[in-house]
């Protein structure tokens, strides 16, 4: 059961998602400590992305796939609720994904593309500052602040991912999904990120899906191990990848499968 | 019998890439030769040697089929002085032997005393070049098909004996096969420019009797004026200066297409929204095809659609509320022609706004956008380059299109900006010069080359900016 313990940012129990006929998630109740950052591991398939997708209703894109199971938002709201606008839902849970995706405009209109829509700034100055101080914080604003009228899509890979980290904070979010955020960039643009999301969990609960075990361990204080759309194992980071109450996980991590 | 010939260079060709093939094989497995080329290939090479010189020897028989007709029926045996001979007289003789090629052949009890008396006329020499023609075909037939037997064959074996493990038969393939398809594509730019330049030289001809600018800068269009001539001096200046104003024609032609336009541009485009975004897929594929199939309607229904229900329609609508619309009216014609070109936007913005990748709608979901917001501020933004492309082959469509407006706008020039009066187009005067029997260095019939002249610079400009803008979107998201 779902337990109302408020330092939780995110709760769920029960969750069942279906492609079509094809279970993808079976049974999987995780919750989400506030201001932490918890990985998601497991093998190609084995529905980690697809329960990412579900804490913002990404899922609601896709025609075949249902999704069944209690998702609490800071305890109280039932994100899945017919009352919860989905896209108020997504102005508090982020998210950016595996392959960098910044709109063909410039690197300023995208980072002002979520707060004009949701209209946070109340003028020309405050939007502005918000661009300035997301850009900041994703650690762009220093390589991008001459050319903010440059058009986006000619950034570097790992630019372009910091870009659309500050996207996703720019609407101040409560939680980050990210999505495989390093697959397609290089070790260095790596570094910058994963120092990001250490700085980033100050002020955000952070989820994260990965394939490197090494960056799970680096990054995050929690982490799920998932098999087969089954929740494996959870626990702390350290304990996970070094005594695994589970065979299985064990096995995972060591390389033997996967 | 030539065709038939045609057909036994195919066969013959085709069937000595078995034998090339298996020459080559033999080579390697019987005398352990080495083969430098896939064994295909010489398969291919024996084809190749074959089929083209045999194929172009085929071609010269066709076209010279009539030279060798002439050299054949003409013989110095039977007409000593042949090559003395003006050539009115020879084509004269050669009209009289054809004549009489048809009857010479037939029995005594068909032939007209008509037939009689011009086999009486005719010379013994004539009569038996008559015969010979009358044959002609028959033995030229033949001795192609006889040719195209042999031909093939012998250059077959030939080829198949040249080949040796050492010869490299790939590269020879290919760089012929290279030829092929570089000709291909040069005979395609070849035709367009003819094109071109058949038009330049026959507008410079109409340039001859019209001023340049009298051309482009008078606003009154009077062909029927060119007619107006003085015994004394050709054509009337005066005449010619006042009968060919460009001015009403492009006007007419930019207010029948920005109708068609202000039409095909919101109908097509919504209708791309709603297919690339909201419609599920079955209804997609469905509705798409359907659309599809408004731009294979023959411009001639949507003439008579324009001209027997569309204009009427107007006409009638107009006086209810005390408008005077013509019974021929631009906007009958912009009208119809833009349910046209409908598809040429829908279509193409369709496949354009299907093209933006996923991931940036994701992006912007991700972010709360509504998909309204994210159609309006990413998805359309991003295919705007390519949305403008298919407007601009729209526009090219819409005026380069004759038919309805031949049918529902109207013949006369008209300076006019108002679609509820007639109007007529640059395509559509290209048609009426042409028709009627007004002898070929009239300036009334030369003036459909100016025309298309510039009609093919207008659509040109636009397809180079179409194709300009599409490029430039390609660069845009990746």
């Amino acid at each position: 059961m779902v337990d109302q313990n408020s330092n939780y940012a995110l709760q769920t129990s029960e969750v069942y998602v279906h492609y079509g006929k094809k279970m993808a998630i079976n049974n999987v109740a995780l919750n989400f400590p506030k201001n932490e950052v918890t990985s998601l591991i497991g093998p190609s398939g084995c529905g980690k992305s697809t329960f990412l997708r579900c804490l913002n209703r990404m899922n609601d894109v896709i025609d075949i796939c249902n999704v069944k199971g209690k998702f609490l938002l800071n305890g109280n709201v039932d994100i899945y609720s017919p009352d919860i606008q989905v896209e108020t839902l997504r102005e508090k849970v982020g998210m950016v994904f595996q392959k960098p995706n910044p709109f063909p405009k410039t690197i300023y209109e995208n980072v002002a593309y979520g707060p004009k829509i949701h209209g946070i700034a109340s003028s020309q100055n405050e939007l502005d500052e918000i661009v300035k101080d997301s850009l900041h914080r994703a650690g762009l604003y220093e390589e991008v602040k001459d050319r903010m009228d440059d058009i986006a899509t000619g950034l570097s890979g790992g630019q372009q991912q910091r870009l659309c980290i500050a996207r996703a904070i720019a609407i101040r979010p409560e939680i980050i999904l990210m999505d495989e955020p390093c697959s397609a960039l290089d070790p260095i643009a790596t570094a910058k990120i994963e120092d990001l999301i250490n700085e980033l969990k100050e002020n955000y609960t952070i989820i994260i899906v990965t394939h490197s075990m090494s960056q799970a361990s680096r990054v995050s204080s929690k982490t799920a191990f998932f098999h087969l759309g089954n929740l494996v194992e959870y626990g702390e980071t350290g304990k996970i990848f070094t005594k695994p109450d589970k065979e299985q996980t064990n096995d995972y991590i060591t390389g033997r499968f996967g | 019998m030539l065709y038939l010939s045609l057909v036994f260079v195919f066969i013959l060709s085709y069937s000595f890439y078995f034998y090339g093939k298996k020459r080559a094989l033999s080579l390697k497995f019987k005398k352990n030769e080495n083969l430098s080329s896939l064994p295909d290939y010489y398969g291919y090479y024996v084809v190749l040697l074959v089929f083209f010189p045999a194929i172009i020897i085929w071609f010269f028989l066709l076209i010279f089929k009539s030279n060798f007709q002439e050299m054949f029926v003409m013989s110095p045996v039977l007409f000593p002085d042949v090559a003395t001979w003006s050539s009115g007289k020879f084509g004269l003789i050669m009209n009289k032997i054809s004549n009489l090629s048809i009857i010479v052949n037939l029995p005594e009890i068909d032939l007209t005393v008509g037939d009689k008396s011009i086999l009486k006329m005719a010379s013994e020499s004539e009569i038996i070049a008559a015969k010979n023609l009358a044959n002609f075909d028959k033995i030229y037939g033949w001795s192609n098909l006889t040719l195209f037997i042999i031909l093939p064959v012998l250059l077959g074996f030939l080829a198949t004996k040249s080949i040796s493990g050492k010869l490299n038969a790939q590269p020879i393939v290919e760089k012929i096969i290279s030829y092929v398809i570089k000709g291909s594509s040069y005979i395609a730019i070849f035709i367009t420019f003819g094109i071109f330049f058949s038009l330049v030289f026959e507008a410079i001809n109409f340039f001859r009797y019209v001023n340049f600018m009298d051309f482009f800068f008078n606003t009154a269009w009077n062909p029927n004026r060119a007619f107006v001539i003085n015994a004394s001096e050709g054509f009337d200046q005066e005449a010619l200066k006042e009968a060919f104003g460009f001015v009403p024609l492009l006007t007419g032609t930019l207010l029948i297409a920005s109708v068609a336009m202000l039409v095909a541009v919101p109908l097509g485009l919504l209708t791309a929204i709603y297919l690339a975004e909201y419609a599920s897929s079955k209804v997609r594929d469905i509705a798409k095809p359907i659309i599809e199939i408004l731009a294979g309607i023959p411009t001639v229904v949507y003439g008579f659609f324009a001209a027997l229900s569309l204009a009427p329609f107007i006409k009638d609508v107009g006086e209810g509320v005390g408008l005077p619309v013509s019974a021929e009216s631009a906007l009958a014609a912009g009208l119809a022609m833009g349910v046209m070109i409908i598809p040429f936007v829908s279509s193409l913005s369709d496949d354009v706004i299907k093209a933006v990748p996923q991931s940036l709608r994701e992006g912007s979901y991700a972010i709360g956008a509504t998909k309204s917001e994210t159609i309006k501020k990413v998805i359309l933004p991003a295919a705007l380059a390519g949305i403008m492309g298919s407007f601009l082959l729209a526009i090219s469509r819409a005026i380069g299109e004759t038919m309805i407006v031949v049918m529902a706008a109207s013949l006369r020039a008209n300076l006019t900006f108002n679609p509820l009066e007639p109007a007529t187009t640059i395509t559509t005067q290209i048609v009426t010069s042409l028709i009627g029997d007004v002898e070929f260095d009239n300036p009334k019939t030369l003036v459909a080359f100016a025309l298309g002249l510039t009609l093919f610079v207008m659509t040109l400009i636009l397809n180079i900016a179409a194709i300009t803008i599409v490029k430039k979107y390609r660069e845009k998201y990746e």
